[in-house]
């Protein structure tokens, strides 16, 4: 296995089905709320905690901003079964590749990678249990100027770059109208904004998108939940922590 | 000829001449356990020695640049199939030197019609304490020796490499920093090239002076890393104090 594809080694040693969405699966992520925005730190990429089934909550701590190695990272709206299925395969296609070539997989390649297996999950995306809608953010590291990108996907595979935001799931239509404004009016607009700033937003963010949609699970400080939040830089991937969110919540409120 | 169980053994006595020939300018490489990880070294030339296998895992290793690079890529491969296939936990040692790479190592080595694999490495496997950790000595024949934390060194010239790793169990001490650490595995290192005397052996206070082209490669298995990706390469002139 000379050129890094760990994929073209799975049919050998074959476990399960990779596009793992199974008939008459209920629980979905369709109905959640992921987003990602620049801002002046880099890439803010977060996310409700609520996973469903029908009107049942399933979860309200399911993870679902995955880091994929340490410069890409994955939010994931969709059915779970397939989208966390991407995220693991996604995690050891591009360390194999790292460790197998010495190099790490080009930004470009790590973007195809998630389309392809997008692609690939067609037949289960057209039967209507195993679509997945995710963002990828990601940055070049080989290139010492590069800033990283946020890109977005339609269920089929196609890949589309986001100039300063993309959002995903049932909330997304309330996310992406507030981050429209705020980059058209804002002051600062959220691509100029702190990371303390940016934090801030994201949390009001999804409280926002919660008033309007039952299935995205909110921000509530009062019990210290707050979104799934992660930042991406030039350095790597930094994840923010409860004590970290009630910090800049209380000073933004107070 | 090899019906012959006689001209069998001759063969196979053949093939590890042909080895130690082979390897007779290989220099050693080492590994040693350490509080905050483990700590793979060598000096190379050219060609690396020192290669990340898994999220916990490392190899040194000594040979044919073409070999290393063969049982480098199985022991890649193995790794990632059983830690995508099961978890990364499920990745260990004993199952990828037991099940796979001894073997394979094996089969070549007694296989007379095709050319052998010259390798000779240490595999390393961070555990969550020193105790926990797991060294491999695996030879070219594919036999193999387990350690668990301590230290291991890798060399074609096996009364050498004991008489170094006695030295090393004696020496070496936790509470050395990483830097005091490589210079001892370096003095062992200037000792084994050459040919020096153990006994009385005192440790460098720096680097040995190293041919053109030639250079200290090392690299740990961090236990501090929250990552969980352990594996980094360390500059030696830059190397923690």
């Amino acid at each position: 296995m000379m050129n890094g594809d760990f994929l073209a080694l799975l049919p050998k040693n074959p476990f399960g089905q990779l596009s793992g969405g199974k008939a008459g699966e209920e629980l979905t992520l369709h109905a959640t709320t992921v987003f990602a925005f620049h801002c002046s730190a880099g890439v803010i990429m977060a996310g409700d905690h609520r996973a469903t089934a029908g009107n049942t909550i399933f979860s309200d701590k399911t993870e679902k901003i995955l880091e994929l190695d340490a410069h890409s990272m994955m939010a994931i709206a969709g059915s779970p079964a397939v989208a966390f299925e991407m995220a693991r395969t996604l995690q050891t296609t591009f360390e194999f590749y790292r460790r197998s070539q010495l190099q790490s997989m080009s930004l470009a390649a790590k973007i195809r990678s998630l389309s392809k297996l997008l692609r690939d999950n067609l037949p289960a995306t057209l039967q209507g249990f195993g679509a997945v809608s995710p963002l990828f953010a990601g940055i070049e590291t080989d290139d010492p100027n590069a800033r990283p990108i946020i890109q977005f996907y339609d269920p089929l595979g196609a890949q589309f770059e986001a100039a300063n935001f993309a959002s995903s799931g049932s909330g997304s239509p309330t996310i992406r109208s507030v981050l429209h404004f705020l980059e058209k009016w804002g002051n600062p607009r959220p691509q100029d904004m702190s990371l303390e700033q940016a934090v801030v937003l994201a949390n009001r963010l999804l409280m926002t998108a919660a008033e309007f949609d039952a299935a995205t699970g909110g921000v509530h400080p009062d019990r210290r939940l707050y979104s799934t939040l992660k930042l991406l830089t030039r350095h790597g991937i930094q994840s923010l922590t409860v004590d970290e969110h009630e910090r800049y919540w209380q000073r933004a409120e107070s | 000829m090899t019906e012959e169980p006689y001209r069998w053994l001759e063969a196979i006595q053949n093939r590890r001449e042909y080895i130690q020939d082979h390897l007779k300018g290989a220099t050693p490489v080492f590994a040693a356990s350490r509080p905050e990880g483990i700590l793979l070294l060598g000096v190379g030339h050219g060609q690396s020695k020192i290669f990340e296998i898994y999220d916990r895992h490392g190899i040194a290793a000594l040979g044919h640049p073409v070999d290393i690079e063969k049982v480098r890529q199985s022991a890649i491969e193995a790794a990632h199939l059983e830690g995508f296939n099961r978890s990364s936990r499920d990745v260990t040692l004993r199952r990828l030197i037991g099940f796979s790479l001894s073997p394979t190592l094996k089969n070549s080595f007694e296989q007379i019609h095709s050319s052998p694999l010259i390798v000779e490495s240490i595999f390393a496997e961070l555990g969550d304490m020193p105790a926990q950790d797991v060294l491999v000595r695996l030879h070219h024949d594919g036999n193999h020796q387990y350690a668990t934390s301590g230290a291991l060194v890798a060399h074609i010239d096996r009364k050498l490499e004991s008489e170094a790793l006695a030295w090393l169990t004696q020496t070496l001490r936790p509470e050395l920093s990483l830097r005091d650490t490589s210079l001892v595995l370096l003095t062992a290192w200037r000792a084994i090239t050459q040919q020096l005397s153990f006994q009385g052996l005192v440790p460098d206070s720096e680097a040995p002076p190293l041919k053109e082209g030639r250079r200290v490669e090392a690299a740990l298995l961090d236990r501090r890393s929250k990552s969980s990706v352990h594996y980094r390469k360390i500059d030696f002139p830059n190397f923690p104090a």
